[in-house]
Formats: structure tokens, C-alpha cells, sequence
């Protein structure tokens, strides 16, 4: 099937409503709610583990959902030293570039 | 930019420019990167504004594109992007009880332009710095969509002429990421947690092969963690025995200023 723009339009409209629900919701049901202690504590662990998430899927998962880190030695080895990076200058900057340069030069030595 | 009238709110969007700026920074490749990828996936100029504006998200629009090379249908890749964007739920949850109060108008402003990044810069200064306000958080975002729909209209009129290692590029993101995991560590617990949730992930990721295993591994592992968490702070006031797993951490860089 060949897409034309109006059908694209289309698309963004609905993405643009399902991303806005799991967004919305939450946000608005706690508005005015008072959240249980239960919950803030249990939402204190959610950012470190949806980040660590992310990246084992960006470093150990291929595109088709298999386990393997063959492509990604340069990201691998430069994730080591942003982790080292950002542990001692606490930089954010820093840290980004430094993984930036460094998967650019391994991508071209391995 | 004028110096004749002193006004406070210039002086806050210029310094949550500045909180924002890395964000910003790597949005523009990643941002650029996404633009000529819609190009090619038959995308015009208008929609790729339109998405990046409505959307906002990276992961979101990458999919986008590689599906439609794909030729998947409509109802498939609204269906992927609403699982994709599930955990945003757990993000709102996690910010809400710094946004306590807000009227509807903002949270709706808030959440249309709330995406993982972002996200991230926000908890960090609404857990660290305690004059950060909503505001300052919305501007952040609204910053980062600019520098974000900016740079997708860029990369959308520079279309197919130029190639960008793309795999580089989306490094800016991971190793974001990995920054704010080593933000967030704060003891042997959460240590232990992270390593959980990287086992976890790659379990669900491969049984469900969608990113419905990123949903399944955050759930889990930060449920654990709380259930242990909470375990030690109740045996620590039975018992008064401190355990080391939540011993907070001794600072490299220096006690940060709460």
C-alpha cells in the first residue's frame, strides 16, 4: 500500500493520541489526589530501572528482539568509560561527548 | 536580551536554556538524523513538523519511519506506539508529586511535551534542587521541542543528500541514559536494582520481541526494589541494625548542594 500525505497526517493525529493518553492520565488523576507513601517509594526505583532498560536494549538487543552483543563492541566499550566519565564529573555534557567521540573513533579502528 | 528592563521571567527561560542545553545539543543530530529518516520513509515537510511538535519522541519517530518502509498498516504501528509509549504512565506517576496542584491547562501542556530525555533532566533537578519549580520543568521541555522540531525540519528539507552513520548518533542517547543511571545511583540497593532491571530487560525483551519487555522490566524490578527497600527501613527501626545496601553513597565529585 502507498502511503500519500493525508494518510500520514492522519497517523500523526492518532500517535499523537496515544501517546498523550499514558502521558495525561496519570499526571491528571494525582492532580488534586493525595498519592500513597507506597507509591512514591516504589516510583523512587522506576527512572533507574527504565533507564538501565533502554540501554541493555540499545547495547545487548538486535532489531529483531535477539540477544547479542556482536554489533555493538565500539558502544559497549565506550558505555564503560561514560559510566566512568559521568561517575567522576558528574558532566552530563561531558559524558555525552566523550561516548560520542569515542563510538565514532572505535566504529572506525574494530 | 535587552538590559533597559529587568525581567524575571527572561532571566528563567535563559537558565532553563542552559539546564536544557545538552539536551539540546543532542537533539539536533538525533533530530536531524529522524527528519532525513521520515523523508525517506515518503514523510513531507508539514508532517515531519507536525509529528515532531505533537510526538516528540525520538524512539517514536524512528519507528514511524522503519515500519513504513515496512509497509506496515495503520492499525499495527498505532499499536506498537501506544505500547512504546506505555511507560510514559510510569514517568507522569513518578513527576506527579512534584506537580501537585497544577491546573488541567498545565498538566495537559506538561504531558503533551513530556518524553523520556526530558523526563530525566526534570527528576534530576525537581530531586536535587529544591527552587526548581513546574515551570521551570515546562520550559525545559519546551525547549527541547524546539531544538527537537528545528532540527526534524532540517533533516526533512536536507532529505536524502547527505548519510549519517546513524548508530553513532543514536549513541547520544544511550549515553544520556547511562548519565542518568549513575545520577540515580545512590546505594549498594539501587546498585543491585540496576542489574536486575538490565537482566530483566533482555529476558522480557526477547520473549515479548517488542518493547513491551521495557514495560515488563521496569515494573518488576522497580517493584522489587521497593519491596526490599522497604523491608530494611522497617527492620532498621525494629532492630536499629543499618544495613549497608542503603547506605547512601559517598559523593566523587562533592556533597551536592540540596
Amino acid at each position: 500500500m502507498e502511503w500519500n500525505g493525508m494518510q500520514h497526517f492522519l497517523l500523526v493525529l492518532l500517535c499523537f493520541l496515544v501517546a498523550l493518553i499514558p502521558r495525561f492520565v496519570p499526571l491528571f488523576f494525582f492532580r488534586k489526589r493525595k498519592i500513597p507513601k507506597w507509591f512514591n517509594e516504589w516510583m523512587e526505583f522506576v527512572p533507574i530501572c527504565l533507564f538501565t532498560s533502554l540501554v541493555v536494549k540499545d547495547l545487548f538487543i538486535t532489531k529483531t528482539y535477539a540477544f547479542s552483543i556482536a554489533g555493538t563492541i565500539p558502544e559497549l566499550i565506550a558505555s564503560v568509560v561514560v559510566i566512568a566519565v559521568a561517575f567522576w564529573t558528574r558532566s552530563m555534557a561531558l559524558s555525552v561527548i566523550v561516548g560520542l567521540a569515542l563510538v565514532f573513533l572505535l566504529a572506525i579502528v574494530l | 536580551m535587552t538590559k533597559l528592563v529587568p525581567n524575571p521571567n527572561e532571566s528563567a527561560w535563559r537558565r532553563n536554556f542552559g539546564i536544557s542545553f545538552p539536551l539540546d545539543i543532542s537533539y539536533i543530530s538525533i533530530g536531524i538524523a529522524c527528519g532525513i529518516l521520515l523523508h525517506a520513509a515518503g514523510f513531507n515537510t508539514f508532517n515531519t513538523i507536525l509529528v515532531s511538535l505533537l510526538v516528540f519522541s525520538g524512539g517514536v519517530q524512528f519507528l514511524i519511519a522503519s515500519m513504513l518502509t515496512i509497509n506496515s498498516p495503520l492499525l499495527t504501528i498505532v499499536l506498537m506506539l501506544f505500547f512504546l509509549e506505555l511507560r510514559y504512565a510510569l514517568l507522569g506517576s513518578s513527576l506527579s508529586k512534584y506537580l501537585h496542584g497544577q491546573s488541567i491547562l498545565f498538566m495537559f501542556l506538561f504531558s503533551c511535551s513530556m518524553n523520556d530525555e526530558n523526563y530525566a533532566v526534570n527528576y534530576l533537578k525537581f530531586s536535587t534542587d529544591k527552587k526548581f519549580t513546574p515551570r521551570d520543568a515546562l520550559q525545559i521541555e519546551h525547549w527541547t521541542l524546539l531544538f527537537w522540531t528545528l532540527s526534524n525540519f532540517v533533516g526533512s528539507v536536507v532529505g536524502s543528500a547527505v548519510k549519517i552513520d546513524l548508530t553513532v548518533v543514536h549513541f547520544a542517547l544511550t549515553a544520556l541514559f547511562l548519565f542518568m543511571i549513575v545520577m540515580q545511583v545512590k546505594s549498594l540497593l539501587k546498585v543491585m536494582i540496576a542489574f536486575l532491571a538490565a537482566f530483566l530487560a533482555i529476558f522480557f525483551l526477547v520473549l515479548t520481541k517488542s518493547t513491551l519487555g521495557l514495560v515488563c522490566a521496569t515494573l518488576i524490578a522497580s517493584f522489587v526494589g521497593f519491596l526490599i527497600d522497604n523491608y530494611l527501613r522497617r527492620r532498621r527501626i525494629k532492630t536499629h541494625h543499618k544495613s549497608r545496601l542503603i547506605k547512601m553513597f559517598k559523593n566523587p565529585a562533592g556533597t551536592p548542594k540540596e
